[in-house]
Order: C-alpha cells, then sequence, then structure tokens
C-alpha cells in the first residue's frame, strides 16, 4: 500500500517544482501526466476497493486532486521538518512527525496497509531514463599533459574540442568558377534592379508592353555632380580591398610589362622624393603654421575703416 | 599690311587708366544679384577730355561721378538687338554685317564703349594740366545672362551647404558684363578688388590676397584683393562659393578650391600641377610672373578651362580620383593649358584683336612641349598630325582661316574672309568652331617657326618677350611703359629677327597673313635605267580654303640602304623631280637595312618589286607645310612603312592608306603592329578600326576567325578558357586601351549578309558576362562604356516589313540579348553611379541606335528626361545628341517621298517639329550656358535639314525664331548669338531663306499670330526703314522697338534701352514727340493718357519697390561707400529717391549726348535738357552725321510709336521693364547745359 505513495513521493515534490516554475520541458510534462495518471488509478482502486462500481470522472478527479494536496503536504512538511534538523533528507520520523501534525493516526497505518482485500498496482511502467548520451566519440580522450595535477577535471569529450576538417572536394575548374561568380552577379543585379525597377516609377522602351525592359526612370538631382565625380562606396570598397595584393600586382606587372605609359613614372618619382602619398596630408598639417597662404590666415576682427 | 602702324602702341582712347577698383559689396544667391561700384583712375591724353566712354552690358548703374562731381552719362548696347526693324529681310549677309558694325560700335580697341560719361564741366578746365580723374559708377546686377554664372542648387539648407557659387564667365572681352569697365585687352591697369561675401563663403579673385575681415556684425566678410602688374579688364574674374581650400603641397603660393565634398579628389587631381610649373618656368627660364595662383573647381562651367590674371577657373568635371585612367590626362593637359595662358594671354596681353595669333600661338606651342616631354614625343607628334588634320580638314571645307587679319580703314568691303558667314573682325562675331581651329593654326604656325629658327631661338624670344614686360610691369604708373606688356605680330617678329638673324617673312607671310592650306598630289615612278626616281608632286591651289606652295620641301625616301632625306624646290611650273637613288645593288643577301633613326632591322623583302630599291617615299614628314598629301604608292610599300618606319605618323599614314588595299598582306601587317608592344598604342589603336574594314572588304575571302578575335583572346582571355576574359588588371595602360579599343573595333565587322557576326556578338556579350573588376586598383567604367558602344556598333538596320509597329514580341532575339545587357546597364547606374556617367552616356546612344535601326519604337521621351537640367553634363550632352539624331532622322524616313505623306506620316512631321521647338526652347531657356551652346553646336553637326535640302520644318516660323534668337535672344553671350548664326547659315544659308515669301511692302510677319498680315501702322514707316537698314547705321542709333512683332515674352532689355546719338536735326521731325526729345536711355518712358500722340510721358524710376531688393542692403551699400569715400556732400541715394515726376524731368538730360565721333570741341553737341528743345544750329558735321542723326531721329519716333502700342498689354508688366539690367540712368545730375 505504501507503494503509490512512497512511489510517487519524491516524484511529486519535484514534479510540483516542475510545474511551479512553468519551466515544462516536454519531458517533465510527459512525468507530470504519467504521475497523475497513476494517482488516478490509486484513487479509482480505492473507490473500487469501497465498493463504488462507478465514478464519475469529475469526482474521480477532485479526489485525485485531493491525493495529490495530501501528499504534497505531507512531503512538503517532511522536508520542512528534516531541514529544520539541518538535514538534507528526510527519515521516518519526519513522516511520521508530519502524519501526526496533520492528524493521522499512524498506528492504524501498519494495519491498513496489510489488509486483505487491498489492489494491488502494476507500477507503471518505468521507461529507461535516456541517460546522458554518449559523447562523440571522436578519437581518444586525451590525457592530462604532464603538467597538469591528475586531480584536475578531465578534458571534455574530444568532439568539443576536436576539429575535423570537412571539405568537399573544391570546384577547382577555373572556368566553373567564373562562370558561377558572373552568374551570380549578374542574377543579383538583375534583381536588385528588376526590384529597383518595380517599386519605383520607371520608363519603357515599347509602348505595347511597358514592363518589359522597365528602365528606372531618370531623376534630376539637384548636384549632379557628386554622383557622377566621387566613386561609389562600393568602387573604395574595392579600392581598399585591392590594396594589399596591389603590392604583388605591381611587382608582377612591372616584371612582365616593360613599359608603362609615360606618366606613370613620373607619378612613381613623386611618390619616392617626397614620403608615401598618405604622409603628406599630415605632415602638411603639421607645417600648416609654416605655411604662409593668405587663405589661412585668420579673419580678421573689424576695425574702424582706414580713410582712403 | 598694317603692321607698321602698330610699331608704338596707341591707344583708341583720349585717356589712360592706371588704376581700377572694383567693389562688390553684396552677393545675394537667393536673387542672384551683385551690386557694387567700380572707381576708375584715368589721366586723360588729350586738353579737353569732355567724355569718357567705357564698356558695361547688362549692368544696372545708379550713378557716374568724376571727381566726386555728379555726371551725366548715357548707356546704349547696339548688341542688344542687332536689326531693330521688322525688316523682312532675314539674310545672313545682312546680319552679320550689321552684327559686325554693332559690335564695331562698342569696341573698346577703337575707343568706344556702351556707356558714355560726360565729363562735368567744372572739370574741363582742370584738362588742361591734365590731372587725373576718378570716374566712380555705382551698379547692380540682377539675375546677370551673361559675365555672371550663379549655380544655386534646389536643396534644403544654407547657401553653404547647398554648395551655391558663382563665378565669372565668358569669351574674350566679356568682363563688361559684370562691371564697368574698359574692356579691353590691351588697356592695362593695376587693381584693387574688394569682395564682400558671406562668412561660409570664400571670395577667389586675381591677385594677391591681402587680408579678409569681417563686417561688423561679423556675418560677412571682405576679401581684399590686390593685383599690382598692370593688367587688362578681360583678364580679371572672380569666383565665390563655400570652396573648400587646398594649399598646394609642393608650392605653398599655390592654392586649389573646390565645391564641398570633392577635397579628395582635389588633393589628387591637383598633385601634379607643379610640375608643369616647374616645366614652364625652365624652358622659359622665367619665374611665374604672379604671386600666387589659384584654381578653381566650378560647376556648370562655361568652357574646361579658362584663364585670368593669377587664377584659373576649370569644370568641377575635371577633377578625378586615383582609380580613373582616361580622365587623367586630360586633366593635365587641361592644367597645362591653363598655365601656359598664363604667361601668354594674362600676363603678356596683346595689342589687338589682330595679335591675338601671337598669344594663343606660344601658349599653345609650349602647351605642345610639356605634351612631349609628360606623354613622350610619340604622343606629341600624333598630336600635331590630328591638330594639322583637323586644320586642313576644317580650311578645306570652310574656306581659310586667317591668323593676322588686317582692316584696312575698317571699310566693310574689305573683307578678308568673304568666304565666310560672319566677319572676323572682332572676337564676338567669330563661329567658335573657326576660333578653335584658329588656335589651332596659331600653335602649329609656331611649330613652323620653330622649325625655321630652331627651339633655342625660340625659347630665347619668348624669355626676351617675358623679361620686358616683367620689367615693365614693375613700373609704377608710367603707363607707356607698360605697353611693353602687350604684344603684337610686329614686336614678336622683330623679336624674331633681332635673336635669330632668320628672316621669317615668307612664312609669316604664307601662314599668318594669308589664309588657307596646301593641298599636294604625289606620285612617282621609278626610272631603272637611269637609278632614278621620278617624283611628280602636284597642287590643287583652285578649290576653297587651298593656297598655292612655292618653297622647299622635304621628301624622304627609304631605299634598300638606307633611308635619304631631299629637299625639293617647289616652283611655279615644275611638277616633277628626279631624285636619284642610292641604292644601286639589289638585295644584297641577308644584309640588314638601315631605317632613319640608325636602326638596322631584317625585313622580308620578297613583296618588293625586284626592280627598284624603294621601300617607302615620304612627302613633308616633318609636317613643317600645314598641308594635306595625297601620296600613291604600292600597298606593299605602305606596309612596309606601316611595319618599319619609326615616326608614328608615317605609320598613321600608312594605316589610313591601306584601307584601300584590302589584301591578305595588309591584313597580316596590321595584325602585327597590333601585337607589337613597342608599337605606340594609339597606332595599335587606329591598326584595330582599319583591320575590321578590310575584314569588311574581304569578307568573301576571309579565312579564320573575325578579324582581332583571335588575338584579343590570346592578349587578354584566359589561357585555359579562351571564352573568358581575365580578371580587369589595367596596370599597362597600353594594354588597357586597346583591350578597350579591340571590342568596339571588332563589332564592325559585317558578314556577307552585312550583319554583325554572331560569334562576334557573342563574344562581346561574354565580355561583358564575365567582366570582373574586383582586384582591380582602377576603375572600369569607361571599359564597360565601351563594351557598350561595342554592342550599339554590332547593330544593323532591322529588316522590316510593312512598316510594322515595332513591339516586344517580335524583338530579333540578339537585340533581345543587347537590349537586355543596356537596360541592366542602365539601371545599375541609378544605383551605383560610374565616373561621369559614362555608361549611361553610352546607353543613351546604344538605345538611339536600336531606335534608328528600327529594333524598337523610336521615341524621344526618354531622351527629353536625361537632358533635363538636374542629370549630369555629360549625360544631358548625350540624350541631346540623340533628340537632334531624332528630328533628323525622322525627317529623312519621312519625307523620303514628299507624294506620300500619309496622315500617319504627317503626325510624325509634328513630332520632329515638336522636338526642334523643344530643343530650341532649351537654348533659351536652359540655366547651364554649356548646353545652351552645346545644342547649337550638335544642331549645326546634325542638321534637321540643310539648305540644300528641302524640309517641311523649314518653314517661316522656324526662320523667324530663329532670326530672333540670333538678333535679341542670345545678346548676353557672344559664343552663342555665333552659334545661333551658324545654325543659321547651315539651315538656311547666307541669301534669304527659301521658304519665306517673296518681301513685299507693307506685309509684316506676325509671330504672335504665326501668319503675316497687312500691317498699318507699319506701313506710313516703310520708306525710312529701308533706309535704314544700312549696316553703317546700326552702329549708332539705340535699340528702338520697331519690332512691331512682339514675341510672346518681349525682351525687357530692349525695351528698357534708347538709343544715343544724334538729335533730330532739320528733318521733319515729328513735333508731336514730347519733350522734343528722345527719352533718356534707360529710362522707361510710360504714357499717362491714352492719347498716343499728345500724352505726357512719366518717367519710371527703378525704385526700390519695384525691384524687390532689400533696401537695406543698397543702404547699407550706400552707406558704406559714403563712409569709405568719406564722400558726405553727395545728394541723397537712388533708393530713397521718390519718383518724382518734376524732379526728374527737371534733372535729366533731355538729349542723348551726341556723337560717337572724337570731338574735342565740347559746345557744338550740347542740348538744354531742361528748356525742351534742341540747338540744332551747333552742328555742323560731315553730311554722313547728320544723315545718322537723321535716322536716329525715325528711330526714337518709332520706337514711341511702338511703345505706345504696346503699353496698354504691356502695362502689368512695366515694373519689369523700369527692371530691366540695361536700364542706366544718371539721377539728379546735372544738366548737360551750360
Amino acid at each position: 500500500m505504501a507503494d503509490p505513495a512512497v512511489a510517487s513521493g519524491g516524484p511529486l515534490n519535484s514534479g510540483g517544482r516542475g510545474s511551479g516554475t512553468k519551466a515544462a520541458s516536454s519531458p517533465a510534462e510527459n512525468y507530470h501526466l504519467a504521475r497523475r495518471r497513476t494517482l488516478q488509478v490509486v484513487v479509482s482502486a480505492l473507490l473500487t476497493e469501497s465498493g463504488f462500481e462507478s465514478a464519475e470522472k469529475a469526482a474521480v478527479e477532485t479526489l485525485t486532486e485531493m491525493m495529490q494536496s495530501y501528499i504534497t503536504e505531507i512531503g512538503r512538511c517532511a522536508k520542512a521538518y528534516c531541514e529544520h534538523t539541518a538535514r538534507s533528507i528526510p527519515t521516518l520520523p519526519d513522516a511520521v512527525v508530519t502524519l501526526i501534525e496533520m492528524g493521522f493516526n499512524v498506528d492504524t497505518l501498519p494495519v491498513y496497509a496489510k489488509r486483505s482485500q487491498r489492489m494491488v498496482i502494476t507500477a507503471p511502467p518505468v521507461t529507461n531514463a535516456p541517460g546522458t548520451a554518449k559523447a562523440l566519440s571522436a578519437g581518444q580522450k586525451r590525457t592530462h599533459p604532464p603538467h597538469i595535477p591528475s586531480h584536475f577535471p578531465e578534458f571534455p569529450d574530444p568532439h568539443t574540442y576536436i576539429k575535423t576538417p570537412t571539405f568537399r572536394e573544391p570546384v577547382s575548374e577555373y572556368q566553373v568558377v567564373r562562370e558561377k561568380a558572373a552568374t551570380q552577379r549578374r542574377d543579383v543585379e538583375r534583381a536588385l534592379t528588376r526590384f529597383m525597377a518595380k517599386t519605383g516609377e520607371t520608363q519603357s522602351l515599347f509602348k505595347d508592353d511597358i514592363t518589359a525592359f522597365p528602365l528606372i526612370a531618370a531623376r534630376p538631382s539637384a548636384i549632379p555632380y557628386l554622383s557622377a565625380l566621387l566613386p561609389s562606396e562600393l568602387e573604395l570598397q574595392t579600392l581598399e580591398e585591392t590594396d594589399s595584393s596591389e603590392q604583388d600586382d605591381q611587382t608582377d606587372s612591372e616584371n612582365t610589362v616593360g613599359n608603362i605609359i609615360t606618366d606613370d613614372p613620373g607619378a612613381d618619382k613623386e611618390n619616392s622624393m617626397l614620403p608615401p602619398s598618405g604622409v603628406v596630408p599630415s605632415a602638411k598639417a603639421n607645417e600648416d603654421n609654416m605655411i604662409d597662404n593668405p587663405y589661412l590666415r585668420p579673419v580678421k576682427k573689424p576695425k574702424v575703416r582706414r580713410k582712403k | 599690311m598694317n603692321r607698321k602702324k602698330d610699331k608704338g602702341f596707341e591707344s583708341p582712347r583720349p585717356f589712360k587708366l592706371t588704376h581700377q577698383v572694383v567693389c562688390i559689396n553684396n552677393i545675394n544667391f537667393q536673387r542672384k544679384s551683385v551690386i557694387g561700384y567700380v572707381e576708375l583712375t584715368i589721366f586723360p591724353t588729350v586738353v579737353n577730355l569732355n567724355r569718357i566712354k567705357l564698356n558695361s552690358k547688362q549692368c544696372r548703374i545708379y550713378r557716374v561721378r568724376v571727381n566726386e562731381l555728379e555726371a551725366p552719362f548715357i548707356y546704349n548696347d547696339p548688341t542688344l538687338e542687332v536689326c531693330h526693324h521688322e525688316s523682312k529681310q532675314r539674310n545672313l549677309n545682312y546680319f552679320s554685317s550689321a552684327y559686325t558694325a554693332a559690335v564695331s560700335a562698342v569696341d573698346p580697341d577703337a575707343g568706344h564703349g556702351e556707356l558714355v560719361i560726360k565729363v562735368p564741366s567744372e572739370l574741363w578746365k582742370q584738362g588742361d594740366d591734365l590731372k587725373v580723374l576718378k570716374v566712380y559708377i555705382e551698379f547692380s546686377l540682377d539675375q546677370p545672362k551673361g559675365g555672371l554664372h550663379f549655380v544655386v542648387p534646389d536643396v534644403e539648407g544654407s547657401m553653404a551647404e547647398r554648395g551655391a557659387h558663382v563665378f565669372s564667365f565668358g569669351y574674350q572681352n566679356s568682363t563688361r558684363f559684370w562691371f564697368p569697365c574698359v574692356d579691353s585687352y590691351s588697356e592695362l591697369c593695376t587693381w584693387k578688388l574688394e569682395f564682400t561675401v558671406d562668412a561660409s563663403m570664400v571670395a577667389v579673385s586675381c591677385g594677391d590676397l591681402v587680408e579678409t575681415i569681417y563686417t561688423h556684425d561679423m556675418r560677412k566678410k571682405t576679401f581684399h584683393y590686390v593685383l599690382p602688374i598692370p593688367t587688362a579688364a578681360p583678364n580679371i574674374s572672380l569666383a565665390v562659393g563655400p570652396f573648400e581650400i587646398l594649399v598646394d603641397p609642393y608650392m605653398h603660393e599655390v592654392t586649389h578650391f573646390c565645391l564641398p565634398q570633392l577635397l579628395p579628389l582635389l588633393k589628387h587631381s591637383m598633385s601634379y600641377l607643379h610640375e608643369i610649373f616647374e616645366f614652364y618656368e625652365e624652358i622659359l627660364t622665367c619665374r611665374y610672373p604672379y604671386a600666387c595662383f589659384k584654381t578653381v573647381f566650378v560647376d556648370e562651367a562655361y568652357v574646361q578651362v579658362s584663364s585670368y590674371a593669377s587664377m584659373s577657373i576649370f569644370s568641377t568635371n575635371m577633377l578625378h580620383s586615383a582609380m580613373i585612367i582616361d580622365q587623367t590626362p586630360q586633366t593635365r593637359r587641361c592644367l597645362a593649358q591653363a598655365l601656359a595662358q598664363q604667361f601668354f594671354g594674362c600676363f603678356i596681353s596683346r595689342m589687338s584683336w589682330a595679335d591675338e595669333w601671337v598669344l594663343k600661338g606660344i601658349s599653345g606651342y609650349i602647351y605642345g612641349l610639356y605634351l612631349k616631354k609628360t606623354f613622350g614625343v610619340n604622343e606629341y607628334r600624333h598630336w600635331i598630325k590630328e591638330e594639322l588634320d583637323k586644320i586642313v580638314d576644317y580650311e578645306l571645307k570652310m574656306g581659310g582661316v586667317l591668323l593676322h587679319p588686317t582692316f584696312s580703314g575698317g571699310k566693310e568691303k574689305d573683307n578678308p574672309t568673304p568666304h565666310l558667314h560672319f566677319s572676323i573682325k572682332h572676337p564676338h562675331t567669330l563661329s567658335w568652331e573657326y576660333y578653335k581651329m584658329f588656335q589651332c593654326k596659331a600653335h602649329l604656325v609656331m611649330r613652323l617657326i620653330e622649325n625655321r629658327i630652331s627651339m633655342e631661338f625660340m625659347l630665347q624670344v619668348f624669355n626676351k618677350l617675358l623679361s620686358l614686360a616683367s620689367t615693365a610691369s614693375s613700373q609704377k604708373y608710367q603707363s607707356h611703359m607698360w605697353s611693353q606688356m602687350l604684344l603684337s605680330t610686329h614686336a614678336f617678329l622683330k623679336s624674331i629677327s633681332n635673336v635669330s638673324g632668320k628672316d621669317i617673312g615668307p612664312l609669316i607671310k604664307q601662314w599668318v597673313d594669308q589664309s588657307s592650306v596646301v593641298k599636294f598630289f604625289g606620285s612617282f615612278a621609278f626610272n631603272r635605267k637611269r637609278n632614278v626616281l621620278e617624283l611628280e608632286i602636284r597642287q590643287d591651289y583652285t578649290s576653297s580654303g587651298t593656297q598655292k606652295y612655292v618653297g622647299p620641301i622635304k621628301v624622304t625616301v627609304q631605299e634598300l640602304d638606307g633611308s635619304f632625306n631631299h629637299t625639293l624646290q617647289i616652283e611655279e611650273n615644275s611638277l616633277k623631280h628626279d631624285i636619284p637613288c642610292h641604292s644601286k645593288s639589289r638585295r644584297n643577301k641577308k644584309k640588314k637595312i638601315p631605317l632613319m633613326n640608325g636602326e638596322e632591322v631584317d625585313m622580308d623583302l620578297s613583296a618588293m618589286d625586284a626592280d627598284s630599291p624603294l621601300l617607302w617615299i615620304r612627302i613633308d614628314p616633318d609636317m613643317s607645310i600645314l598641308r594635306k598629301v595625297e601620296f600613291e604608292q604600292a600597298d606593299f610599300m605602305w606596309q612596309y612603312q606601316l611595319r618599319y618606319e619609326r615616326d608614328v605618323v608615317a605609320q598613321e599614314e600608312a594605316i589610313s592608306a591601306l584601307e584601300k588595299f584590302p589584301t591578305p598582306a595588309s591584313r597580316l601587317a596590321l595584325t602585327d603592329i597590333l601585337e607589337q608592344e613597342q608599337c605606340f598604342y594609339k597606332v595599335r589603336m587606329q591598326a584595330c578600326f582599319c583591320l575590321a574594314k578590310i575584314a569588311n572588304a574581304m569578307v568573301s575571302t576571309w579565312q579564320g576567325p573575325p578579324a582581332m578575335k583571335s588575338l584579343f583572346t590570346r592578349m587578354f582571355c584566359c589561357k585555359s578558357c579562351p571564352n573568358i576574359v581575365k580578371t580587369n588588371n589595367f596596370i599597362s595602360f597600353q594594354s588597357y586601351f586597346l583591350q578597350k579599343t579591340m571590342p568596339v573595333a571588332m563589332a564592325l565587322l559585317r558578314d556577307v549578309q552585312n550583319l554583325c557576326p554572331k560569334d562576334v556578338l557573342n563574344f562581346i556579350l561574354d565580355l561583358i558576362k564575365y567582366n570582373d573588376n574586383r582586384k582591380n586598383k582602377f576603375s572600369d567604367n569607361y571599359y564597360r562604356a565601351d563594351l557598350i558602344e561595342a554592342l550599339t556598333n554590332s547593330l544593323t538596320p532591322a529588316i522590316s516589313i510593312n512598316n510594322e509597329v515595332r513591339t516586344v514580341d517580335n524583338l530579333n532575339a540578339d537585340v533581345r540579348l543587347i537590349l537586355e545587357e543596356i537596360t541592366r546597364f542602365l539601371n545599375m547606374e541609378k544605383l551605383l553611379p560610374s565616373f561621369r556617367n559614362t555608361i549611361t552616356v553610352s546607353c543613351l546612344r546604344a538605345i538611339r541606335q536600336l531606335q534608328k535601326n528600327g529594333h524598337i519604337p523610336s521615341d524621344p521621351s526618354l531622351f527629353k528626361s536625361y537632358a533635363e537640367y538636374g542629370q549630369f553634363v555629360d549625360v544631358r550632352i548625350a540624350a541631346l545628341e540623340a533628340l537632334v539624331d531624332y528630328t533628323r532622322g525622322r525627317l529623312r524616313c519621312v519625307f523620303a517621298d514628299m507624294d506620300q505623306i500619309s496622315p500617319s506620316d504627317a503626325h510624325k512631321f509634328e513630332r520632329s517639329s515638336a522636338e526642334l521647338q523643344w530643343l530650341l526652347n532649351l537654348v533659351q531657356n536652359d540655366p547651364t550656358h554649356y548646353v545652351r551652346h552645346k545644342i547649337l553646336g550638335v544642331l549645326c553637326k546634325n542638321p534637321p535639314f540643310t539648305k540644300t535640302t528641302d524640309s517641311a520644318l523649314c518653314n517661316e516660323a522656324l526662320v523667324d525664331q530663329l532670326w530672333k534668337l540670333m538678333n535679341s535672344g542670345t545678346s548676353n553671350d557672344w559664343r552663342l548669338r555665333c552659334d545661333a548664326v551658324n545654325l543659321y547659315y547651315t539651315l538656311f544659308g547666307l541669301t534669304r531663306p527659301s521658304c519665306l515669301p517673296l518681301p513685299e511692302l507693307g506685309l509684316v510677319l506676325n509671330l504672335k499670330e504665326k501668319k503675316a498680315v497687312l500691317n498699318p501702322t507699319i506701313k506710313p514707316e516703310l520708306g525710312v526703314s529701308t533706309v535704314l537698314d544700312t549696316p553703317a547705321s546700326i552702329g549708332i542709333h539705340g535699340v528702338g522697338m520697331s519690332y512691331t512683332t512682339v514675341d510672346e515674352e518681349p525682351d525687357p532689355i530692349s525695351l528698357g534701352v534708347c538709343g544715343v546719338g544724334q538729335p533730330p536735326q532739320g528733318l521733319k521731325r515729328k513735333a508731336e514727340t514730347p519733350l522734343g526729345s528722345p527719352p533718356e536711355p534707360g529710362q522707361v518712358l510710360q504714357q499717362q493718357d491714352d492719347d498716343g500722340r499728345g500724352g505726357r510721358f512719366k518717367i519710371r524710376f527703378n525704385t526700390m519697390e519695384d525691384e524687390d531688393i532689400d533696401m537695406e542692403t543698397v543702404h547699407d551699400s550706400q552707406a558704406f561707400i559714403h563712409q569709405h569715400l568719406n564722400l558726405l556732400e553727395r545728394p541723397s541715394t537712388p533708393g530713397k529717391e521718390p519718383p518724382s515726376v518734376e524732379q526728374s524731368l527737371l534733372s535729366m538730360p533731355a538729349t542723348p549726348v551726341p556723337s560717337f565721333a572724337k570731338e574735342t570741341t565740347s559746345s557744338s553737341s550740347k542740348h538744354g535738357g531742361d528748356h525742351g528743345h534742341h540747338h540744332h544750329h551747333h552742328h555742323h558735321h560731315e553730311h554722313k552725321k547728320k544723315k545718322k542723326k537723321h535716322k536716329h531721329k525715325h528711330k526714337h519716333k518709332h520706337k514711341h510709336e511702338s511703345k505706345d502700342k504696346e503699353k496698354d498689354r504691356d502695362r502689368d508688366n512695366s515694373h519689369a521693364y523700369s527692371n530691366s539690367p540695361a536700364s542706366g540712368r544718371s539721377l539728379r545730375s546735372p544738366s548737360l547745359s551750360d
């Protein structure tokens, strides 16, 4: 008879906590439902024992709830008692005191348990708790290197730190790469321009089908030279990217191409004569005080006009 | 030749200007107006200087004072409206002579001017001791249409944030447009320039910035410039804007200015300016003459580059980043041009218009030397050839270009260039194209002089001129010394003869005093027996633009044994020249052949004629004659010349010649050149196009892949996959240019069906598809633009079936592919614009070509949207070109058969006409001067019809419209007016347009109603009008309103001005003329009662209320002037003046100041303005003058009448008239009578 109570005692606590915190993950939910079902079976058995032939579902449910509350209270109290005495695990006396406290005659319990007509309820099928998943067996677990004392925690499973180079055979065929890059860029461009054309004003080359070759409408700008002269951000970005590779390019091409256009050496010369172009402005900034340029001089305050 | 005359410089003016102050104390960007004053310090050079003539256009003059005395003045600008009768002449000859006369009438070089100031009589006595006179003029400009250009972008923010700026511009003497001055290159003076601008702005002007001072409210600052070097007024300029300032890191006295946000570009673009400086200073052994130099980059520039004393104004589109290849050499060239003109043009000025060629020649020549040094000899020679070809083509087409015109006595009949439809007497009457060719010829002639006297002497001459000028410039107040800074043809030639000791007289006579070029035809035969080359050189000197050449000519003969120069003498009658050959031995086996440059090369001689040792022959290889040579030699000789002659000019000539020899050998020679990396890249580029032509000519026998395809593949495609182009790497510029050019040329290939071969098109599409610029440090925008151009070139006319309407469905598959690319490119450009929108430009051309070839429906609306103000200027021009082409293309197909005009054709015609109208409207109204100029230029190049073709577009309305345009619509831009004249000439020719009805007395064209009506009002006057139509009269009378056909928008300028001239005398002067005198110039007479004849006229004032100028500004400026000049006795300012009729009637001089002739006696021409009558008896001038007066009288009468008529209609607008910028007044000025 104690089976159901004992069996459900521990889990009840955890179940209550689980539902209380509402962190009911799906296994906890299942667990909760199973326990409830077990309780229902117990209630039903007791009812049968008492001679009921049938019961309304609501009645059973209510009884189950009462039963659960009762058991929960026992557990809570027992735990309180035990903690009161600075222990962590409740002992039998704790439970006994609890029962007594709740007005239950403990002495009747063994008799009740041994009653003849009691029904034996089969324990609910215990699904094997899915033991902690076996770590991926990737390689050998590493042992501590000699300088680490053995009492230190072990290395985690190898899969957490071992990197496994995974790659497909890269598409090394140049043609395919170029093809792909070209197609991709073209698709992106087309999609983008079509989108822009769809969302904005358009012009058309054909009267009959204005959607055939949609052109984004030309819009006058207040300062048209800015966009026409300043390099776009994309270009600037490209330039920055190529800056690093520029060096190689240049050496390459200088080896292969003998004669660069005549003004190019001039540009080189200019660079060699002076600090690299990046430095010029800052150097200039330092010199600013020395540069006597009338446009850099401060504007004078008005004074009493001189007579001419 | 009056060259002897200009030995010593004689000023045409009775005074000498020594110093001028220009003070602009208010620039209003919102209203686009300017207020300021000038003060000229002049020394009279005659005893009784009673009249001062100055130049001023479109300025409104408030008052004039001479030595602090109010001076009456008269303002008359005859160029505002050239022919002021509504004559039905419509004849360009007539217009040109009238226009020349009008320009002459105010020509500062002849001592004339628009503004005539009467020196107050109190000062005459002073004249005896030739005391200094200070002429003080207050003026303002309101929405100037010339001279100053305001750029005010329509965005949010303050003017500085918006990037609003203003700058001066103009063609030749145009300073008069923005302040009164002596607008002559030969009147030098020192300058003090003051500009008060918003504190966020910078004013850049000529000379040294002495100081910048805040105004008292600290909201503005004043820039004080001093230009101590005597400078002519046309060399003064101004630019004001929120410029970013960059001090040149190499030369601290050089400062660069650009518009906000462009500083990084400015830094890069200006990084090599110092090299140009160093170069010029070195070759001229002379320091840059000014203490500082400024470059300003502005939007909507008039020309790419214009030079002024110590500063140059450039188009902002010259700026570029380091990624741009193609713009770099162009910008450098512009900088070099600007700097060359600083020495010759700004520092050294010209004595007269006839000497212009020397300055343009020298600056062009030293610019050429810079090109040679920077871009190499090949580039230089290529450029010389290009320029030579240009001038030769122009002269053969249009007739000669005369560098040094001489005009004896100023008689119109002695026109040295009768073949031209304009006069070359003044820079302002020249067509722009002619002027460009003039400059081109000038520097070529300088080069010829160099050839003759050696470069060393040449540079010595320049140095001498500069040091003379330099010495002169440092002299103070000794104004006669300053004439050393003026260069004349005579002084230049004298200097050459002094330095070199050589007589270059014949050369000058041939190329400078005489127009036209030489045209040679050469052929030869080899006489084996005598071992002599018999060369025949013929000349064509009868057709237009040609002249006969007599003198030496160099012929270079490449023989097997080497290259030999021969100098032949071209004489009157000898055509044949025997040249003995050196190579006796034929084909010494395996012997290398020496070339001109000493190099010895192996040649495959199998192609040669076995009997002749001649490899090739060149006539005038050094281009030391301005000539065109058509030389006949065998194809193999041209091929040898192409392969082995090292001179790029010879190679280019060979390429042009090979076009006529489509043979496998030519093909091979061209292909070899294409592959040869040592070969000059421009030659290789030219070879591409020649190869395409040859391939087309050989289409039936052509073997192998399409021309250049395999070559391109080898050079630029991947080794492993030949159909894919390498990722871009433009580090080698030669390769880059070749890579750009080859697809363009390839696309010109045609197969037997005259279509572009399929694999060529696919190849180009692949180039576009696989184009990858990610790893490139340069931008590929020009390359992509050229690929689009290649697509355009591949287009051929669509096969049209019965005029079917073009729809998407029946689009040709290839065209669909092309269209898809173009659409994508054009759309991408909106998201990622390319530098100078090159892609858009190419796409627009492509679309027009698609339309033209009938692949897509022809429709101008797309181009119109791209031609709008607000698009980038290159895009606008491209769109405008397409629109011009549209007006033309339509007509050609529509009117191919005039008899079969269907209603739909008529509709098409209407469209064309509407487009043309649209373009002409733009010419009148577009804010950008360059675009206006360009539209007319493009229309001239690609006219909708010409004088020889018939077109329904050619009708009276168009004639009238164009006539109006050149007559009065373009008076604020010399260049534009000449463009309009050019267009008129192109469309209608010199004589009366054929589409006009025969002239009939009394028939008046009414533009408004677009019909001809019998005009009763004009009828009685017709007799007079015809008399008046003589050109001689034009110069002296003002602009009257005899123009009965008033356009929708009457030109306020022409209305606001009346004539200056002799008062009426003797003639049956109409007594009804109010007050018995013509109105004061600048005043608009308004009738008070309805009776036209006897009505009284009220003089309207430019009251501040009318003008809508904020009075404070004016008052402030006035106050400032008062304070500044400490002139307290002055009467009230114009702004405060109440518009009182009586007062002004009393105070105004009732008659114009008479006579432009040089009179020294003043008494003869004065009239009591107050008394309302004239002292006609004072006039005892020769008859001619009287005649002028009579005419003049009529003018005025006429004017009143027409004004009366208009009055009702225009009463509401009369405020505008009184605000006319052309109106000048002398308010409260003392009467002219004594």
